[in-house]
């Protein structure tokens, strides 16, 4: 047991090393803005969409509120950044990865709070708390004006100072530096996936009282899960506001937590990447759609019945079907 | 198992990838191709829910203008290209759009037709790319003011919360005094534009008129649908008058219902965004006797230049303009003169030919019916404000008194000041 | 928080009043399409995440009607049929097929028919707003002074018909034959099944009462409110709220929520203006921390 875990470490950092490489590679294949800001669009999407399957598709939990993490590590970062903080401590270069750090930590302690609320109820309620939970921060968001700009977002942009010769300013640098984050994190979240938690994530799933009967406890490895998806989904989001220099509440609203469910949807909960490919199909619909109609809404959702009518025993056999009641 | 399946991964990921650059590649390659000829603009905007007619009205004004300059041979023989898209008022697709169309379709030059809110996601996009932008509907006046919000290559062409609040509040000063306006009530959508504009108007106000007092402020959602709560409100304070910035639904709406329990009997109005056609055909019984500011009205100018503006425009698009077609008129005209000037699509150029502009206008009430670009911080002024009451029919407003600049521009500066923007 | 404009208003008669009575029709709307909601999810055990474009369309077709015929009354029933049809057509041909499917499966297809539908309005009776329906001619009446508040007779008149509907939608769940067996088919369809009685029929027919509620509610609010594409989406959330709160399948829970969601509106406007749907919230969460099942919600 113990050799092959090392093996598929080793195997899984090389594989990780080489997606990177090749990445870097497409950008200079592929010398257009335009398709480069897609695999950039498509690398934090995928992010956040692989986070929210920690839950949907290794615990079985489906989370309708997972933006409210996304939202969390977008606003942290932005304010952090606009903060006089930096000037008066004077962190100067220090300020994004400590920006991105705090990035993954708040909305890590706002999905622990949250977490050990809803944790408690089943299903259909458990699902519609963290949904209202994440209307109760949007709300938030909109009300305290002073802070975060209210509807506007935060506005006026933030700076980008230099870090170990990384200049998110220019557009390699942050094509170069997004990707790597976000492989990092798929890395990570690889190898918590793999591991005996991970496959503890997936017996709750599958087998819901058994586990509790051999002394497991199934309580705290919901609520780990939880804490990483969310922090995860800060990650994401806080790229994304790098990428945007702003955060906006629409990121906080309900219809936001919908996106990664329609790229899991789209891309498969069974395999790893699944919601990355998700991501991508997600991302190339909406740039095409929406550059050539206006009825973006009409296609999505014919592409989504699709999927749900005509693909719905394909993707889903083998998920727990527990009934349309508890 | 594990390493066939790895292995498939990082295949099938690679595959993914190559698969998504050859397909737009693909998409991408013949659009590269027709490039060359033409100068391509960008036109983030909305078009559809309840003020879709912002962006309707607003790429009108745009094509009405564009469409005689390059019937007339464009620039050169190079047309204009117009690439519209609808962001749905969203600031975060508003940046996504403006950023492909600054990235993937290659657009010179952006016109930004969105509202107050996605223009400030905007304009972070356009500041890291270094495209010249021409915002052309947002009114919040710190887009311009705030000298850590503007930028070099941002320009607004379209009336600013500031002036029309000086332009609002002296018209209501007059009205304070003759009526006896002491109480008085604000109904504002509650996002940026309806905060800056109710607190800039009481503001200066109290400037004029230091004696009222405000018995009461309502602050309904953008777009909210009912406004029983707001306008309970109204009929438990008993204000003299009420001050709304709401507009397009929503005003139509709160005019509607609050008809319904005879406000407008007991408060006179200031409604300052009721005077555009649509907004006022669109109510169901229009009262006469409420006061608005003259958003885009045929019959103020009263010159021959503004009826033919109507009349040009109607004929073509089957409605009157609205103040946002206007405004994105003028832009128009202002670029193309820009471009003609510096022969040249250089940001940089056009930006120094822009500042402190002026052009002759059926809307400029400057020397020679001008308006013009100010040249310190990138903000249209001299062009038409004024106030009058409604009727309701054709001509729709009567008694229009005209804004005077000078004091506008007095009173602001005292303004700025006071926000430390100067 | 205006803690003093919220106590002053409860200490005057009049302000108390015209709160209450706005609160009232603003929680008696909401209750049509809340009601058909809970309906739905307790015999069904579907969650009809698209309820809000049921409400929508009511608005849609009593508008079409009204252009057509004029007539208040008349539009607003044709607008509340022409969704129970609707209603019809999406459980036969979409909802049926989700039946066994886990939550998420249903969800996306009732937020696939959202996102289809949104547009399709707006296809057929274009990208903007159209006005409201109006108020029918004898309601366009001077509003009442009740205790010196001020109440438009239009308003009573809606909370008045909603109570109606909701004292009818009680006799028929409790006094009818109909009733009965949609009480039977919530608690054990098989059972019915093998007494002959056609289950397939109650669904889809709870469905259309349903669905005629929430276009009720869509086509009453076509007097007042200006109509336009996504007008169901806020509708569809307050809609669940109430349905948490109250329990979900239980209609009396669903009327008590709509008065408390109703009420909390128009207080709320006083005291927290900026908040208020935050309130909202908070309020279910509360529930749902301490009482999941609702306050008349049954234990499962």
């Amino acid at each position: 047991m113990n050799v092959s875990i090392k093996d598929s470490f080793k195997k899984d950092a090389i594989y990780s090393v080489v997606s990177w490489i090749a990445l870097l590679s497409l950008y200079f294949i592929f010398n257009d803005h335009g398709i480069q800001d897609i695999i950039t669009k498509v690398a934090i999407l995928g992010l956040f969409a692989m986070s929210l399957n920690i839950l949907i598709g290794y615990l079985g939990l489906i989370a309708f509120g997972h933006a409210t993490f996304f939202a969390a590590g977008a606003y942290t970062l932005g304010l952090f950044l606009q903060s006089d903080f930096i000037i008066e401590y004077n962190i100067g270069s220090w300020s994004i990865p400590i920006a991105l750090s705090l990035s993954v930590l708040l909305p890590g302690i706002l999905a622990t709070i949250v977490g050990v609320i809803c944790i408690r109820l089943r299903e259909i309620y458990f699902s519609f708390l963290t949904l209202a939970f994440q209307m109760i921060f949007y709300s938030l968001i909109l009300a305290l004006v002073g802070i975060t700009g209210g509807d506007q977002g935060l506005m006026g942009g933030f700076p980008k100072p230099p870090f170990l010769g990384i200049n998110l300013g220019i557009h390699f640098h942050f094509y170069a530096f997004t990707t790597f984050i976000v492989i990092l994190a798929v890395f990570l979240m690889r190898q918590i996936i793999e591991s005996p938690f991970g496959y503890g994530l997936r017996m709750i799933r599958d087998n819901h009282e058994r586990p509790a009967a051999l002394g497991f406890n199934i309580r705290s490895h919901q609520l780990l899960a939880f804490i990483i998806a969310g922090s995860l989904a800060g990650l994401a989001g806080s790229l994304q506001a790098l990428l945007d220099v702003g955060a906006y509440p629409e990121w906080a609203f309900w219809s936001k937590s919908a996106e990664p469910l329609f790229m899991i949807l789209l891309g498969g909960m069974q395999t790893f990447l699944g919601p990355l490919l998700g991501a991508l199909i997600f991302e190339l619909l909406n740039d095409f759609v929406s550059a050539n109609t206006r009825y973006y809404g009409l296609i999505l959702g014919l592409v989504i019945l699709i999927f749900v009518l005509g693909f719905k025993k394909g993707l889903l056999d083998w998920i727990v079907i527990r009934g349309r009641k508890n | 198992m594990k390493n066939k399946k790895s292995y498939r991964t990082l295949r099938r990921k690679l595959m993914k990838y190559g698969f998504a650059g050859t397909a737009y590649a693909s998409i991408g390659f013949p659009t590269l191709l027709k490039a060359e000829s033409n100068i391509k603009i960008g036109i983030p905007t909305l078009l559809s829910g309840r003020v879709a007619q912002l962006g309707i009205s607003a790429t009108n004004g745009i094509k009405l203008i564009i469409d005689k300059f390059n019937e007339a041979g464009g620039f050169n023989g190079r047309k204009i290209e117009l690439i519209i898209r609808d962001s749905r008022a969203k600031p975060d697709e508003a940046a996504r759009m403006t950023r492909n169309l600054i990235n993937s379709n290659k657009v010179d030059i952006i016109l930004n037709c969105e509202a107050s809110s996605a223009s400030f996601a905007v304009q972070e996009v356009i500041r890291e790319s270094g495209t010249l932008c021409l915002h052309c509907i947002s009114e919040t006046s710190s887009l311009t003011a705030d000298p850590s919000i503007r930028t070099w290559n941002a320009f607004r062409f379209a009336r600013q919360g500031i002036h029309d609040a000086v332009g609002s509040a002296s018209y209501a000063a007059n009205l304070v005094k003759e009526k006896g306006l002491k109480k008085w009530m604000s109904i504002g959508p509650d996002y940026a534009y309806g905060r800056d504009s109710t607190a800039t108007f009481f503001e200066i106000l109290k400037k004029f008129s230091p004696n009222i007092e405000i018995v009461g402020q309502g602050w309904p959602k953008l777009f909210q649908p009912d406004y029983t709560e707001v306008i309970t409100q109204i009929v438990r304070e008993k204000p003299d008058a009420i001050y709304s910035c709401l507009w397009g639904g929503d005003l139509v709406s709160f005019v509607d219902q609050a008809a319904l329990y005879g406000t407008f009997k007991n408060s006179e109005l200031f409604a300052i965004n009721l005077a555009d056609y649509t907004t006022m055909s669109a109510i169901k019984n229009l009262p006469e006797g409420l006061h608005s500011a003259t958003r885009y009205i045929a019959a103020y100018p009263d010159r021959q230049e503004n009826r033919d503006f109507d009349s040009a425009y109607t004929s073509r698009f089957g409605d009157h303009p609205t103040n946002w077609s206007w405004e994105t008129a003028v832009a128009t005209d202002f670029l193309i003169s820009a471009i003609q000037e510096t022969k040249s699509l250089n940001p940089k150029k056009i930006s120094e030919s822009l500042k402190g502009k002026s052009r002759q206008s059926f809307i400029g009430v400057g020397e020679e019916n001008t308006v013009t670009m100010r040249s310190r911080d990138q903000t249209l002024v001299n062009y038409a404000i004024g106030w009058g009451s409604t009727l309701p029919k054709e001509p729709y407003m009567k008694d229009v008194k005209a804004a005077d600049w000078e004091s506008i521009q007095e009173l602001e500066k005292e303004w700025l000041t006071s926000k430390g923007w100067i | 928080m205006e803690v003093l404009a919220l106590l002053d208003c409860l200490s005057a008669p009049a302000c108390l009043l015209s709160q209450a009575v706005g609160g009232l029709k603003i929680g008696m709307l909401l209750f049509l399409v809340a009601s058909g909601l809970t309906l739905i999810f307790g015999v069904l055990g579907i969650i009809n995440f698209a309820h809000g474009i049921l409400y929508m369309l009511g608005a849609y077709f009593a508008w079409q009607a009204m252009e057509l015929t004029g007539h208040f009354g008349l539009s607003v029933l044709i607008g509340a049929i022409g969704v129970g049809i609707f209603g019809l057509a999406f459980e036969r041909g979409l909802i049926k097929r989700v039946y066994e499917s886990n939550l998420l499966i249903q969800i996306l297809l009732c937020y696939a028919v959202i996102l289809i539908v949104d547009d399709l309005v707006m296809i057929i009776w274009g990208d903007e707003f159209l006005s409201s329906i109006g108020v029918p001619e004898i309601f366009q009446v001077p509003p009442l002074f009740i205790f010196d508040a001020v109440i438009p007779p239009f308003h009573l008149a809606i909370i008045f018909t909603s109570l109606l509907i909701a004292i009818l939608l009680w006799m028929l769940m409790t006094r009818s034959r109909f009733g009965s067996l949609v009480r039977a088919a919530a608690i054990n369809p098989k059972m019915l099944e093998a007494l002959g009685i056609n289950t397939n029929f109650i669904r889809y027919s709870v469905f259309v009462l349903g669905s005629f509620l929430a276009g009720l509610g869509g086509a009453l609010a076509a007097s007042e409110r200006s109509i336009v594409s996504q007008m169901g989406n806020s509708i569809l959330i307050e809609s669940f709220i109430i349905t948490v709160i109250g329990g979900m399948g239980s209609i009396g829970g669903a009327f008590l929520a709509s008065l408390i969601i109703g009420m909390a509106r128009s207080f709320g406007a006083v005291a927290m203006p900026l908040f208020t749907d935050g309130l909202m919230f908070l309020i279910m969460v509360l529930v749902l921390i301490l009482r999941p099942r609702g306050i008349m919600g049954e234990k499962k």
